[in-house]
């Protein structure tokens, strides 16, 4: 099985493919949420994400960059596929472990990155269907053969998946009746990840009406995808059978296909995506928009704050001390926003490994810098690890951490800052200029940068790095990298 | 006309004793007060008014009465949100660092500032845990941090490290109920202001009282000892 080339000769990647079809639709959104409940509901995958992942903590940073790894893997370009490919796998291999019963998992293992690719396929069939516009037989075949070209593209050849349709629906109900379990990761996507889905940084300004929208659409989308999950999943799982909940899902899945009436442009996943992960401070043409958006939602969030009603309101919230210009932030949310990257109150080396992983990312890096990069990041753990934990269980706790700031800047946290500034120095002339920056940060400059003649010294990065890390600095260049949702 | 009126609210303890009454039953009559006042204000056309609500001293009260000012400023603070915004008067809190005050209290300060940034009809600044010398010695400190060689500090530097650096100095301050003190009222700005002391207390005090004052603050001959008017704030 090649990657290219099917009975009609149309490439199986790029923009004529059914995937790229279904890129801007947005009964998509829909579908993939149902995929990674599936994916989750695996023992094994359900195991690395919950190790792993940083969907809890920054969803909105895992989306996009899940978009754009996709896009990648599905666009018309071999040698950027190829790229990608061999990205995603080294991003993996560093993906290992036992579940909570002691049981192994790795990332790396092709019967389940084939489950992957399968959950993808057969969400996107199962979305048309559920929206009354099913596909034909032809179509479903030829997007078959896209999703194993896409397998083929990360494993080398795509013989974990049957080669036929027919077989393959035999494949799906099996592993659903017989591998799939009420996992950890699935629970915590159908009913958590949406109840304390943070705000994408478009709308952090906006705490009170983010709050307020997701309280009403967090328990539809679980709803919703409840619905849409297989008969024989939701039975063994013992999910929730709720009165009007298939009305409901089938009413969503519709309505977002009807969106196909819409003038083409109209929704675009890119410009969705990225206009989310718009911060207001960046330098982006649209910020300023965003920034003057931002102001008035804060106006109407503070008008309703104070026209709610005292009784019996509770303020979780704590409240920044008015108008100080406070540029500290305290330990307690520096660990849950910057160190937690995956959310579950703990820091572990998936922590630090998520760090890195989205550092290598945003520089796109290759081998061996990746590989550095890690090991700077493993290093430092192991002296976070050796000054952090008092208890000796293996990770750090909020409040271990909390007791130790001021010994987080050691010299592994230092060779952290001088690999960084190494690879973000691409052309290694000893400084990083206006293009590097933007590579790593999405933005230009920083006004307060202590730049001069337009460069950014060693020092004065690797002195801002540790004034983040562990001055805990807030309102740096790092807070979108790290911080953000 | 004044351009920064300012109005130490003295009198509720004694309005209320002199009814028999707590002494909270005063700071509850205050409220009609402060909005009638700030009404005036605005109409009489003054740009800057300024309330002293609390001072860092006022935190050695009776526990019960300092509970009961912090709840009552919340929910007149709640209350008289809309009117504020809809008469475009800009609202801000001066002072309001003590982690003694409520966390919601804060909170609702800020909304207030946040729900108001952009009126431009009158600034309303409102004097909450303040006190003159802690304002100063922040600006003092926020002066040595910035690295500022002694020899450049001046006047007008140092005054832009105070907070709110845009307020301009106070014109008029208007202290009732016949107390003569400055009791560490904004004291840099209050340099060259002139003072009035109505006899009468702070719940009594009412819109034709307080253009009387305006009236007498007309009369009085500025001389600001040979310096120039204003050394402080924002020339526009």
């Amino acid at each position: 099985m090649t990657t290219t080339g099917t009975a009609d000769e149309r490439p199986l990647f790029g923009p004529d493919s059914r995937f790229s079809g279904f890129f801007d639709d947005p009964r998509w959104a829909l579908a993939i949420i149902r995929a990674t409940v599936l994916e989750a509901a695996h023992p094994q995958i359900g195991a690395a994400l919950v190790d792993n992942s940083t969907f809890v903590a920054h969803p909105w940073r895992r989306l996009r960059n899940t978009f754009l790894s996709m896009r990648r893997m599905f666009g018309a370009d071999q040698a950027v596929r190829e790229r990608e490919a061999a990205r995603l796998n080294r991003l993996h291999a560093r993906m290992s472990g036992s579940d909570s019963r002691g049981r192994a998992y790795d990332a790396m293992d092709r019967a389940t990155r084939a489950w992957v690719v399968a959950t993808l396929f057969e969400s996107a069939v199962t979305m048309c269907r559920l929206s009354g516009q099913p596909l034909d037989q032809d179509t479903m075949e030829r997007m078959y053969a896209e999703y194993r070209s896409f397998l083929a593209a990360l494993d080398g050849d795509a013989s974990e998946l049957p080669e036929d349709l027919d077989d393959f629906w035999r494949y799906f109900d099996r592993v659903v009746e017989d591998e799939l379990e009420n996992t950890e990761a699935a629970r915590v996507i159908l009913f958590r990840l949406f109840d304390h889905l943070p705000a994408p940084a478009l709308l952090d300004g906006a705490p009170t009406l983010w709050a307020a929208g997701r309280a009403v659409v967090g328990p539809l989308l679980g709803a919703i995808t409840v619905a849409s999950l297989p008969e024989s999943y939701r039975r063994r799982a013992g999910l929730p059978e709720m009165p009007g909940a298939s009305t409901l899902m089938q009413g969503a899945y519709c309505a977002a296909g009807l969106a196909r009436f819409l003038p083409e442009g109209w929704v675009n996943a890119e410009s969705i995506i990225e206009a989310l992960s718009l911060s207001p401070d960046s330098d982006d043409p649209r910020a300023r928009t965003v920034a003057a958006l931002t102001a008035r939602m804060k106006r109407a969030s503070a008008l309703l704050r104070l026209l709610t009603p005292l009784s019996g309101v509770p303020q979780p919230d704590p409240a920044p001390s008015a108008g100080t210009g406070e540029s500290r932030r305290s330990a307690e949310e520096f660990f849950r926003t910057v160190l937690d990257q995956t959310g579950d109150g703990h820091l572990d080396w998936p922590d630090l490994a998520a760090m890195a992983r989205e550092l290598c990312t945003r520089l796109d890096l290759d081998e061996p810098e990746e590989t550095r990069l890690y090991d700077a990041f493993a290093a430092w753990w192991r002296e976070l690890q050796e000054a952090l934990d008092t208890d000796g269980d293996g990770r750090v706790s909020a409040e271990e951490y909390a007791a130790a700031v001021p010994s987080l800047a050691g010299p592994a946290l230092i060779r952290v800052a001088e690999v960084l500034f190494d690879a973000t120095d691409k052309d290694g002339n000893g400084s990083i200029d206006a293009d590097e920056y933007r590579t790593l940060f999405r933005t230009a400059f920083h006004r307060d940068l202590t730049t001069t003649d337009g460069v950014y010294s060693q020092s004065a990065f690797v002195s801002d790095f540790l004034s983040f890390m562990s001055g805990r600095r807030t309102n740096t260049a790092y807070d979108p990298l790290l911080a953000d949702a | 006309m004044p351009r920064h009126v300012a109005c130490v609210m003295d009198g509720n303890g004694r309005w209320a004793q002199r009814r028999s009454l707590p002494r909270t039953a005063g700071h509850q009559a205050a409220e009609t007060t402060v909005i009638d006042i700030i009404e005036a204000a605005r109409a009489a056309g003054v740009e800057w008014l300024s309330l002293y609500a609390f001072s860092t001293e006022n935190w050695n009260r009776p526990g019960a009465e300092v509970d009961f000012l912090m709840g009552l400023v919340r929910r007149v603070v709640r209350k008289h949100a809309p009117l504020l915004l809809a008469r475009g008067i800009r609202c801000r809190f001066l002072g309001v660092a003590d982690s003694r005050i409520p966390r919601e209290l804060a909170r609702d300060f800020e909304d207030l500032a946040t729900l108001t940034s952009d009126n431009r009809g009158m600034t309303l600044t409102v004097a909450f845990d303040h006190g003159g010398r802690r304002d100063i010695v922040e600006a003092a400190r926020s002066l040595i941090r910035s690295g500022t060689p002694a020899d450049e500090v001046t006047e007008r530097l140092f005054a832009d490290h105070l907070p709110f650096p845009d307020t301009p100095d106070v014109d008029l301050v208007i202290r009732t109920s016949g107390e003569q003190r400055i009791s560490n009222f904004m004291l840099w700005q209050v340099a060259y202001a002139e003072w009035v002391f109505p006899e009468v207390l702070w719940p009594d005090f009412r819109a034709p009282d307080f253009l009387a004052c305006l009236r007498t603050y007309r009369r009085r001959d500025r001389r600001f000892g040979g310096v120039p008017p204003r050394t402080t704030g924002d020339p526009s």
